[in-house]
């Protein structure tokens, strides 16, 4: 850091106590830890799937078709003989992908855009307002399927298409926060001792968006996950035979009377999961946000 | 207390109350033990400063606290029965019926979508066994009373289409219609300008007289207490430690508390100069067993046993009781001595001093013009200051009175910068700095208070970082704060160091002028005179001239040496603060010093009954000829067609008015 006397714009508020307690908080908090309870199983899952004695994921084994679910196959087998619960992790390799990548690429574009429109208003702020209206008139699942017929199928293409019907929502609760703290008091402080809008900016207003935009972030998470599991399981998202808890599903419907299990258990592990990120993003608010404690 | 005494004329009397509220943190024992009579017609007064349980204490009487809240002990007789043990359906109508409530708030206790009719009717219907016509002409005539003007027609309104004063005033004719034998009053004035405050005490006041109603007042401005009360029981930790007729516990305290907060406030002229007391230390941790007196720590007076029993509530005299072991409380010595320093030197002579400028505005005007989308509309314009000029010279403050509307704020926001003039100029020699009204929104919650008091040297470059930190070091004990405190966030200050942080941060920049916009109102009456002399002492030491904004008369005329007051967007008068304040030559500043609360019940009892009628003119449509003429007493019809402007009648002395002189 120089020490020639310029104002020195990032060096950050001493962030280490403080981060550190806060995500202590973020721990000890009862919801946090009902979350991760759900979650963290399902990972170690997840990571160990290539090194347990479960047969590979896009094996087919034509003697042992429609198996029930036993100890060699904990969720029984599909109509091609292949393993419900190898093929299920590898899903969710696949939806938590997703999920993130989403959450992460909407926060940017949302914090950005609307950090622009909240702060600098007038015409960048209708422009940018009158595009997020138009895009948030439409679902969000109705968008990503127009977007995946026009850039098609595959991890990546989804992610883009999801988060795209996502980045509208992000952007007005960004521009909203940011309109809300622009006439706060501290604000005007700062006005008076001539701070620059850069400064106001990234000490004053962002930070104190953070909070809020990391529980909007995991809560986006979890729609996306969701959103992807129906475009797969639409036939729009990730192609057979390559996995995905959507595709998983759509596969077992047919045999929903005779084998239950194929769809039933993805399923709810789908559910699992949502569940534990909307407790991760409850202990994210609570931890922040001291008033929201009841 | 001497129950038996008046027991026929007991319309409520209180023994051992005690109410608790269970939080994460701890059983925070908000009442602990308090015992009270009231006579019919009588006015009582609960003084208290925040957190001493005054408001929990109120709310238990009739079992309206909020959930964590819970009484545990006491009985509270109403007409000989036991509000504690009576069950909801009872309650009911007690409530309404027999005690009537007034809340600070009354916005937020009135139904925002019902019309005024639809909200008074029904419980009067109910409560008197009245039919709807019989019901709807006594709402009508108690609006009347209660001096809604054009009552039968404003029945119909909805709350948002009357003013703050309107709307109190609708909450007490609610609260009166059920002929209620007693009315608790939270704060009921507190959200409201002088002037209409003094309108709605005088109500009360005459009310309570007209129809034998009992009042129990809950408050923190000792003035108040003053003009409207009898009798008066001042609260501290949860108990009562003195009460007593308000002449005799203003006139002569013998509670240490008491007469520390009495000597807290700045008085009107016999008050001269003397530093105001400060109490040392804070109130206790309400979630604590409280061994002993609960203000032993603040106390100059306290010995071995205030640590070892709570001195209980004994005779003072004729109905006068005080809870100390000392029988007169503190001694003058200790309350010099809390007065720390010897009194202020006396102000600067104001002709001594080189008539040296260092702010100066000329004919400034702000007008705010909401434009419609529709081009055909005429745009809305705001007319929230109408050409200011104003001096401040090195070393002096300024004071600006007037209430909300009057256009102050936005004098301070314009000499800041922060909104542009629409017409006039600012000169400022150096620069200027704010010191804010709330201490809690003027400081980013994500920062510390090292960073806070750093923020003006960041910006502006000054230094190097080792120079700011020194600076901000110097700057924290300047303003009577440990450095240990800089590690601290702001949210783990309490409200008065915040505003000494505030002040901190805005003495960084070495400014000439700090403008402070009601940097009081936000505290309690102890922590208030706190700041009061850190500003005095600040502006004799550093030689800094101050721009003090406050609807707060006395703090303003204490800490004043000019003073402006403002009306409409306008000065109407102009000149050296005492001058002003001794004999007030506009209506308006008279009518504003009428209506100010003095700390004196005697000389209260003796001020004639003057109070100004009516209410401030909207900005949006500014009477054509003097802006006071709709509420002036001395009106004439030049004063409704011509406009006066501000003239020099006599030395160093201005006012707008025609009739002056």
């Amino acid at each position: 850091m120089s020490m020639t006397g310029s104002a020195v714009l990032f060096s950050p508020a001493h962030p280490f106590p403080r981060v550190r307690g806060k995500f202590m908080q973020f721990l000890s908090n009862q919801k946090t830890q009902i979350g991760l309870l759900i979650l963290v199983p399902i990972l170690v899952l997840v990571v160990l799937a290539p090194y347990l004695p479960l047969q590979k994921p896009l094996q087919t084994n034509l003697r042992a078709m429609m198996q029930w679910p036993s100890w060699t196959f904990p969720f029984g087998t599909d109509r091609m003989g292949r393993d419900v619960l190898s093929r299920t992790l590898e899903g969710v390799k696949v939806s938590l992908l997703v999920g993130f990548s989403v959450a992460f690429i909407s926060l940017a574009f949302g914090v950005v855009l609307g950090t622009i429109a909240g702060f600098f208003g007038r015409f960048v702020d209708r422009a940018i307002m009158t595009v997020v209206d138009i895009l948030l008139a439409f679902p969000s699942l109705l968008l990503a399927i127009g977007l995946v017929s026009i850039v098609g199928t595959g991890i990546f293409p989804v992610i883009v298409a999801i988060a795209f019907a996502d980045v509208p929502r992000f952007v007005r609760l960004q521009r909203s926060l940011v309109l809300g703290l622009r006439t706060r008091a501290f604000i005007d402080a700062a006005r008076t001792m001539r701070a620059s809008k850069t400064w106001l900016l990234f000490r004053h207003i962002v930070p104190n968006t953070i909070a809020p935009l990391l529980v909007a972030a995991s809560i986006a998470a979890a729609n996306a996950i969701l959103v992807e599991a129906s475009l797969s399981f639409l036939g729009l998202g990730i192609m057979p035979p390559e996995p995905s808890l959507g595709n998983i599903i759509r596969d077992g419907q047919t045999y929903l009377e005779q084998a239950w299990w194929i769809s039933t258990l993805p399923g709810a592990v789908i559910l699992a999961i949502a569940i534990s990120l909307h407790f991760l993003s409850d202990g994210i608010r609570e931890s922040l946000d001291p008033r929201a404690r009841t | 207390m001497n129950f038996a005494r008046t027991m026929i004329d007991t319309v409520l009397s209180v023994r051992d109350l005690r109410t608790e509220f269970a939080t994460d943190k701890g059983v925070v024992r908000a009442v602990n033990g308090v015992s009270f009579a009231m006579r019919r017609g009588e006015r009582m007064a609960i003084v208290g400063e925040s957190g001493s349980g005054k408001s929990a204490m109120a709310m238990s009487l009739i079992r309206l606290l909020v959930h964590p809240g819970k009484v545990v002990n006491g009985e509270v007789w109403l007409q000989g029965r036991d509000i504690m043990t009576m069950s909801e359906s009872e309650l009911n109508d007690v409530r309404g019926n027999e005690i009537g409530t007034v809340f600070q708030d009354p916005m937020s206790s009135l139904d925002p979508v019902m019309k005024v009719r639809d909200q008074m009717v029904p419980p009067i219907m109910r409560h008197l066994s009245l039919d709807r016509a019989r019901a709807e002409a006594a709402a009508v005539a108690w609006l009347d009373k209660v001096g809604i003007p054009d009552a039968a027609r404003r029945i119909d309104a909805f709350p948002f289409e009357m003013s703050g004063g309107m709307r109190q005033r609708v909450m007490i004719a609610m609260a009166l219609s059920c002929q209620p034998k007693l009315i608790i009053a939270d704060e009921p004035t507190t959200a409201l300008d002088v002037t209409i405050q003094a309108q709605i005490v005088e109500l009360l006041r005459t009310l309570t007289a007209e129809t034998g109603t009992a009042m129990l007042f809950i408050t923190h401005d000792l003035g108040l207490v003053s003009r409207f009360a009898r009798t008066v029981a001042v609260m501290y930790a949860g108990k009562i430690v003195e009460i007593g007729p308000t002449r005799d516990v203003f006139g002569n305290p013998k509670h240490p508390y008491t007469q520390s907060l009495l000597s807290a406030i700045p008085r009107g002229a016999d008050g001269g100069r003397s530093r105001l007391v400060q109490i040392p230390g804070f109130p206790p941790d309400m979630r604590q067993e409280i061994l002993g007196c609960a203000f032993k720590d603040r106390c100059l007076g306290a010995e071995q046993r205030c640590g070892e029993a709570a001195p209980p509530l004994s005779a003072r005299g004729p109905s006068h009781d005080a809870a100390c072991w000392q029988p007169n409380g503190l001694d003058a010595g200790s309350l010099a001595q809390m007065r720390k320093t010897t009194d202020r030197a006396a102000r600067p002579d104001v002709e001594a001093l080189p008539p040296h400028d260092i702010l100066e505005t000329n004919n400034l005007s702000k007008h705010f013009v909401r434009g419609s989308m529709l081009p055909w509309r005429k745009p809305v314009v705001v007319r929230a200051l109408n050409g200011v000029s104003l001096r401040v010279r090195r070393g002096e403050t300024l004071g600006i009175v007037g209430e909300s509307g009057c256009g102050k704020s936005t004098v301070a926001r314009l000499l800041l910068e922060l909104d542009a003039p629409t017409t006039g100029e600012i000169f400022i020699q150096g620069t200027a700095q704010m010191v804010f009204q709330d201490p809690s929104s003027s400081f980013n919650p994500k920062m510390r208070v090292q960073d806070i008091i750093s923020e003006p040297l960041d910006i502006n470059g000054r230094g190097s970082k080792a120079d700011r930190a020194e600076k901000v070091r110097t700057l924290i004990r300047q303003v009577g704060l440990d450095p240990s405190y800089l590690e601290r966030y702001p949210s783990q200050l309490s409200g008065g160091q915040r505003q000494r942080v505030a002040v901190a941060r805005a003495l960084a920049l070495d400014p000439t002028v700090v403008v402070a916009d009601e940097p009081t109102s936000a505290l309690d009456v102890s922590v208030r005179a706190q700041i009061i002399n850190l500003l005095c002492d600040l502006k004799d030491e550093l030689g800094i001239s101050f721009v003090f904004i406050s609807h707060d008369l006395s703090t303003v005329r204490y800490i004043s040496d000019w003073i402006a007051v403002m009306y409409l967007g306008e000065v109407v008068e102009y000149g050296p603060a005492e001058e002003v304040f001794r004999a007030p030559a506009h209506p308006y500043t008279r009518a504003l010093l009428d209506a100010a609360p003095v700390l004196d019940p005697s000389a209260e009892d003796d001020r004639p009954v003057s109070i100004i009628k009516g209410e401030l003119p909207s900005p949006l449509d500014i009477p054509r000829g003097c802006g006071f003429a709709t509420r002036c007493p001395h009106v004439s019809e030049l004063c409704r067609t011509e406009k006066p402007i501000l003239v020099q009648r006599q030395p160093n002395r201005k006012e707008a008015c025609h009739h002056v002189g």
